[in-house]
């Protein structure tokens, strides 16, 4: 499969991700540099899975928000969406190509944390995995945000109005313990999921199992993917 | 056995009826306008900056809804079936953008991929326009290091290279060199000639005069006045332009003043003077251009062409003051 010249949206996400040198090393190195350190602390473990959590949490909305933002200023989003190609899937290749290279950049981290947290080998991979459905969720918070401004500075501001009370929720630092209908909305958060299992590796008890882990937010995440590939549509408008 | 007379009718490939799109803000946009464009038609959109060419494009390529009104493509409804229309298309914006990490070539191939050419086709219908506009030796190079007009034959080639059955092309020839125009002017006609249809909006009289088959002016929204640029010019009767070169600028209402005068447009270092066709008007024209102070460098009457048409309907200048004639 040749990936350059691009003939889809992710080949072209793709061909960019690796065609600045520079930015592709810092990619990989700002989450070593912020991760790495605290996992090699002796942290308390739900705080140690908090910072892992909030660097991909940060990572996914902002990346995905501003990169459309810019996008659609210039004006090359709304060309290529001129085209017969489907806004759908435009969006979704979008969000899938945003998610996946994320993912690419957080995994050295990862590996090192495992490394330093050796655990048994499903809570490592419940634990990636959540680290890619968090990363999805926040992908579709940053493109359903792009909907609303095309400002990347407002990308922060409204993607930080969005994520303080969803943090809150997943008990990354706080509230880690809810009941009643806390409980229940902590249930359809992805992040929880991952904060979970990241808690494990960092040596806490979970309080969902690996199964859950899989299946849950994945079902979240279809669900929220489908209502942001909705917005394809105003997403890739001309913004008059 | 009765046999019926063969009429020949030609099916149009776009038919627009009655679109408005003002913007809110403003209040500006294009009202009403209606038209018809046939294969093999070069249709030109002519108006000064404002008066909705842009609006117009922007509602035909499906890029904003109309407020009312509706266009066909090929037969097909543009609001119903967007994507359809879209693969009939091609489309120049006035502001074209590339990716500008990708190399020039990859942009291209992105668009002809997005616009359903497979690897082969899209690579050989490239090689050709790549060649044809004189990119082929920066093919491999950053769209970021392309100059203005190296973008604009990009986002030419990225219009063309699917060879669609309508061409919108929103000022394609503004920043171009002057070979980069007339390869440009002789790729449209070759299309138009091949069966598509190329709607064309600009300012640049011309440009619109050498090319278009036919012409709609634009001014403030509206359609004002359509047909051959011969038909339009030769409806001038009695009028001629007096272009008069100065060595400095001069306050140009006086000029204005003089009678029979319709219009004075100042065009870089030229001064051009929309007037009547009568016995003395050349002197009183220049004695009113020294009288403000003109320092006259070289002086000549001419036929008139498209802009004058524009002057006589509206009373306004084709285009901005700063904006150079060519």
């Amino acid at each position: 499969m040749r990936i350059n010249p691009p003939d889809s949206y992710w080949k072209k996400d793709v061909s960019l991700f690796f065609s600045r040198k520079f930015a592709l090393v810092l990619k990989f190195l700002y989450p070593i540099a912020l991760i790495v350190p605290v996992a090699a602390s002796g942290i308390p473990p739900q705080y140690g899975a908090a910072v892992v959590g909030i660097v991909a949490l940060m990572a996914g909305t902002f990346g995905a928000g501003e990169t459309l933002t810019t996008d659609i200023n210039d004006g090359i989003l709304v060309r290529l969406s001129l085209t017969p190609r489907s806004p759908y899937r435009i969006a979704l290749e979008i969000l899938l190509v945003n998610a996946v290279l994320d993912f690419l950049q957080l995994l050295p981290a990862l590996l090192i944390t495992y490394a330093l947290h050796p655990t048994s080998l499903i809570w490592m991979l419940a634990a990636t995995f959540g680290v890619f459905v968090t990363l999805f969720a926040a992908n579709c918070i940053g493109i359903f945000i792009a909907n609303f401004t095309t400002s990347p500075a407002d990308v922060l501001l409204y993607a930080t109005a969005i994520l303080f009370p969803l943090i809150y929720l997943s008990g990354f630092f706080r509230n880690r313990h809810p009941t009643g209908t806390l409980a229940t909305i902590r249930d359809f958060i992805p992040f929880s999921y991952m904060n979970d299992a990241l808690g494990v590796v960092f040596g806490m008890a979970g309080g969902f199992t690996p199964a859950e882990i899989f299946v849950y937010p994945t079902i979240i995440c279809i669900v929220v993917a489908a209502a942001v590939c909705l917005t394809a549509p105003r997403l890739l408008s001309p913004r008059l | 056995m009765l046999v019926l007379p063969v009429i020949e009718r030609r099916v149009h490939v776009l038919e627009v009826e009655n679109i408005t799109r003002l913007y809110k803000n403003s209040g500006r946009g294009v009202e009403d306008a209606s038209f018809e464009v046939y294969p093999g038609d070069i249709f030109g959109l002519l108006g000064p900056n404002g008066s909705g060419k842009s609006t117009l494009l922007r509602v035909l390529s499906t890029a904003i809804k109309p407020d009312s009104g509706s266009f066909r493509v090929g037969g097909m409804d543009g609001l119903e079936r967007k994507r359809e229309v879209r693969a009939k298309l091609g489309l120049m914006v006035d502001r074209p953008t590339h990716y500008g990490d990708l190399t020039g070539w990859a942009n291209a191939f992105l668009f002809a991929s997005f616009y359903g050419m497979d690897r082969k086709k899209a690579e050989r219908a490239l090689a050709e326009l790549f060649d044809y506009f004189d990119l082929a030796e920066y093919k491999d190079e950053k769209a970021k290091t392309y100059s203005y007009g190296m973008g604009k034959k990009l986002a030419l080639i990225e219009a063309m290279a699917h060879r669609p059955e309508l061409l919108l092309l929103d000022e394609p020839s503004l920043g171009l060199d002057y070979t980069s125009q007339l390869a440009y002017q002789r790729k449209i006609q070759d299309l138009a000639e091949s069966g598509a249809a190329i709607v064309l909006a600009s300012n640049q009289v011309d440009e619109v005069e050498s090319l278009c088959d036919r012409v709609v002016f634009l001014h403030r929204g509206r359609i004002v006045a359509g047909g051959t640029p011969d038909e339009l010019i030769s409806s001038l009767k009695g009028v001629q332009r007096i272009v008069a070169r100065l060595r400095n600028p001069v306050e140009y209402e006086p000029i204005g003043e003089v009678e029979g005068v319709q219009g004075v447009t100042p065009e870089g270092r030229d001064l051009v003077v929309h007037c009547e066709e009568r016995p003395g008007i050349v002197a009183e024209v220049v004695e009113a251009t020294v009288k403000a102070g003109g320092d006259i460098v070289t002086l000549s009457v001419e036929r008139p062409n498209l802009e004058d048409v524009f002057v006589k309907l509206t009373g306004e200048a084709l285009r901005d003051e700063d904006q150079p004639a060519r």
